[in-house]
């Protein structure tokens, strides 16, 4: 610059801070805004953007700029938003939105330069496990459905995913398959086999997930499932529900007996496979009333519950005593 | 309507005008000028200059409201009724049209149901009912007395009833409620198909007010009572403001106050249970909001509340299990289908539960409270307890249904708009520790964390697994929530009856902190103080004895 114009300062900033931490791989809009000190419009100027990887962009200014109707920066047109795209690497990355000195109508309007400094984090993971038998007679093998999720919805098909017991050790594995678990929308999963420990008891396991496999980055997760571990059964017991004023049966009843469960048939009638022993048992269905009985299993036992009809809860007549 | 969502705001303006109102001595008559943008002292000085003139002025046209009109009427008076919904019927316009009314009425013998007015008044004052043992026995006594009379008043102004007797209910020793038939006309009822029979009630009124010659201003809303000095001498009339302006209004016999309760108003409610924060929803909204405005505008001119055990004597339905998760008012019995008009406002129907067995509930802070099953004031305290949060003393903040694809197979839910409201009142996701943080809405004011909900699930899961809930005794817990998806879900008790109010004397007339009548005001329905009795009898009863009573001018 050699000859003599008047010089304005310039300034760029952004409408909002950014977010100190971002997923890899994710993008952020920013809104920044390019000023004059002395109260030029700089709104038609371009600015450039210097990413990470030494790409250079240019940001034109906002469509609307000269104030048309469905201009969203009215107050204000010098924003204008900017795009920027996570890398796919942790760690901190800087991008540089630039004004490049410009000189028009006998006004040099300096450079200036604003750094975005953003760290990255790797996708999260979470788990699920379902399907889970109960109870399981001990010694036997059982199996269960495992699915694992990336919070940034990647895919994960062929995934490793490891089921430890108590003590850390690893007891299953399984790979995850090609395609989400129906009604999901990137839960991959896959069935897994578990041999279930030699004693009776509540055993928790954990589903383990490391992503060590997945170009992106992810982080890895954990989370536990228990099952109820039995002696092998030794005596059936049948339970029949009915009605206990028509003598109905009552169909899918849920019948409990502590970690033992089944749901009755058209006909009334659940079967139960257990060891020896004195069990409470519950009869649970919307609508009836069953009293708890206790049930000494010493040989193959029938069990004959009544029910009485509730009548369903009027919810106009709200006349607690 | 643009209002009525705004419980928050409403409480808070209620309060300051209040407090300015009994703080400053000079300013006597503040309640009437002050809000109407006059000064007290020229209101005073001028006399107000009255648009409007009738005998009888009706604050509010829902079911006290309309009985109070046609009685009004019926006794020679002329009535002008304001009513700040765009339509009339208040409450009455959603119940589900259950009027509990006995003595011994034509249904009643017709059923051979024996019933007397002493048998209604022994039932009502009885110790060993909550619902009975607090209220106060001078106005027990009038509403046994009005029951036959109040049943026949109905009839005459053509209102229907399905000549099938429900009870004995509650407090009451033989059966007292028949339901009045719905209207007809789909296009004037808010929750079709939903069993709101009280539509029937409220427009049948409505018809006969009319032809009888009350004038109903719709969209007129009350501002202030205008008494002739801040806490002595007689009540003049009202001021309104309406979507043109403001208007003035004579009542040259007596004005009834029967704006409905005061269940919507946080700052009001919180007087009798400091625990009834903004999360806590009113049932009836969006059609229509209790925002204690007759109650404030009569205790802005010397009128004392009465009875206030009731309010927290924990029967009934002052609090209530929301029944219909995934939307922002899920009250009990009441559902805003997608044809409904308020649908646009209401914004879900919810999933309505049959099984509480098929969700688990948690906190705030992502952890269970209490036995899911169980829908008593025991259910309550635990849901509306301190759970942990510094910055959330009072209230226990949200209540989320958290549940899985199972539950939803169960229940034979489709857990989508417009059954759900995305917006803040539902959520799903593909794993619970993913579920926690999508879990938003303006009253939960930190993220659950993912972990916390996942460890909740996961110890409830074992105790299926077991049989035994180690933690809250919900008896036999039935079913794990593990099948992606998972969802979570409004569940927030919901308010509903406003059980106190306004103190009055036997002839409805309002009376003042140091136990005087204000002469020339009534009240009646849920702004009236005194029984507890739920629902529409009450209402109708008092409205008619407010009614009569202001047309005969001094009492």
């Amino acid at each position: 610059m050699t000859r003599d114009v008047p010089a304005h300062s310039t300034n760029v900033e952004l409408s909002e801070p950014v977010p100190p931490e971002l997923p890899v791989g994710s993008e952020l809009v920013l809104q920044v805004k390019v000023s004059c000190a002395a109260g030029c419009d700089l709104g038609a100027m371009p600015l450039t953007v210097t990413g990470p990887d030494g790409l250079v962009t240019t940001i034109e200014p906002r469509c609307g700029h000269d104030g048309a109707p469905g201009d969203t920066a009215h107050q204000d047109n010098t924003l204008r938003d900017i795009t920027l795209k996570a890398p796919l690497r942790v760690g901190e990355h800087v991008w540089n939105i630039g004004f490049a000195a410009h000189e028009s109508e006998g006004i040099l309007h300096e450079e200036c330069m604003l750094p975005v400094c953003v760290r990255t984090r790797p996708h999260a993971t979470s788990l699920a496990a379902w399907a889970i038998p109960s109870p399981v007679v001990m010694g036997e093998r059982f199996r269960i459905k495992v699915g694992a999720k990336s919070s940034g919805g990647c895919e994960l098909k062929g995934q490793k995913i490891l089921i430890s017991d108590q003590s850390g050790a690893v007891i299953a594995q399984g790979r995850l398959q090609d395609t989400p678990w129906p009604g999901t929308s990137a839960l991959y999963w896959t069935e897994v086999e578990v041999p279930a420990p030699d004693q009776e008891g509540m055993f928790w396991c954990a589903v383990n997930f490391a992503a060590a496999e997945v170009e992106i980055p992810h982080e890895r997760s954990s989370s536990k499932f228990s099952v109820a571990i039995v002696r092998p059964p030794e005596h059936r017991l049948t339970i029949e529900v009915f009605e206990k004023e028509s003598k109905t049966p009552i169909e899918d009843a849920q019948v409990r007996l502590g970690a033992y469960g089944a749901a009755t048939d058209p006909s009334g009638r659940a079967e139960l496979a257990l060891p020896k022993g004195t069990y409470d048992l519950a009869v649970w269905k919307v609508g009836y009333e069953a009293p708890g009985t206790t049930v000494d299993i010493h040989d193959d036992v029938s069990v004959q519950v009544e029910a009485v009809i509730v009548p369903p809860e009027n919810p106009d007549a709200y006349w607690l005593m | 309507m643009g209002k009525s969502a705004n419980t928050r705001g409403s409480g808070k303006g209620a309060a300051s005008v209040s407090r300015r109102a009994f703080l400053s001595k000079g300013a006597a008559g503040v309640g009437a000028a002050a809000l109407a943008g006059v000064s007290a002292n020229e209101a005073r000085a001028q006399a107000v200059k009255w648009d409007l003139s009738a005998d009888v002025v009706i604050i509010g046209a829902g079911v006290s409201g309309l009985a109070a009109a046609i009685t009004a009427r019926d006794n020679g008076a002329s009535v002008i009724s304001v009513e700040e919904n765009f339509d009339i019927g208040g409450r009455g316009m959603l119940s589900g049209g259950r009027v509990h009314l006995g003595g011994g009425h034509a249904l009643q013998q017709k059923a051979g149901i024996k019933d007397s007015a002493d048998q209604i008044f022994k039932d009502w004052v009885r110790h060993d009912a909550t619902v009975a043992r607090y209220s106060d026995r001078d106005l027990v006594r009038v509403f046994a007395d009005e029951n036959v009379p109040t049943f026949n008043f109905l009839v005459e102004n053509g209102v229907e009833f399905i000549e099938k007797p429900i009870g004995p209910e509650a407090a009451s020793t033989v059966p007292r409620t028949f339901v009045t038939v719905e209207w007809q006309n789909q296009d004037e009822i808010y929750a079709p198909g939903g069993g709101r029979n009280g539509s029937g009630l409220v427009r049948r009124l409505e018809q006969s007010a009319r032809r009888k010659g009350v004038q109903i201003l719709l969209r007129h809303e009350m501002k202030s009572i205008v008494r002739e000095h801040a806490s002595s001498g007689k009540v003049l009339g009202i001021t309104v403001a309406h979507p043109g302006g403001t208007l003035n209004i004579e009542a040259r016999k007596g004005v009834i106050i029967a704006t409905g309760g005061h269940t919507g108003n946080v700052n009001f409610r919180r007087t009798f249970d400091p625990r009834l924060t903004e999360e806590y929803q009113q049932a009836c909204l969006p059609y229509v909001f209790q925002g204690a405005k007759g109650e404030l505008a009569a205790m802005e001119i010397g009128a004392s509340l009465w009875a206030t055990a009731n309010q927290t004597s924990e029967s009934g339905a002052a609090i209530t299990k929301t029944r219909h998760v995934g939307c922002r008012w899920g009250y009990s019995s009441l559902v805003f289908q997608p044809e409904s008009k308020l649908f646009p406002l209401a914004k879900a129907t919810g999933l309505t539960v049959s099984d509480w067995q098929n969700m688990i509930f948690v906190n705030q802070s992502g952890q269970r409270f209490w036995n899911e099953v169980d829908g008593s004031y025991r259910f309550f305290a635990a849901a509306m307890a301190y759970n942990g949060d510094p910055s959330k003393l009072n209230g226990g903040g949200p209540i989320w249904a958290i549940f899985d694809a199972d539950a939803v197979a169960r229940e034979k839910w489709d857990p989508k708009p417009p059954h759900v409201d995305p917006d803040g009142y539902f959520a799903s996701a593909d794993t619970v520790a993913e579920l926690a943080p999508r879990i938003k809405n303006p009253h939960q004011k930190k993220p659950i964390s993912g972990a916390v909900l996942e460890a909740t699930v996961n110890r409830y899961n074992s105790f299926v697994a077991s049989g035994t809930d180690t933690d809250f005794k919900k008896p036999t817990p039935m079913f794990k929530i593990e099948k992606p998806p998972f969802y979570a879900a409004w569940a927030t008790p919901i308010l509903h009856d406003t059980l106190t109010g306004l103190r009055s004397n036997t002839n409805g007339e309002v009376i003042d902190i140091r136990g005087q009548v204000i002469p020339s005001l009534y009240c009646c329905g849920e702004s009236q103080g005194g029984f507890a009795q739920h629902g529409l009898a009450r209402c109708l009863s008092f409205g008619r004895v407010a009614g009569r009573n202001a047309a005969k001018g001094a009492a």
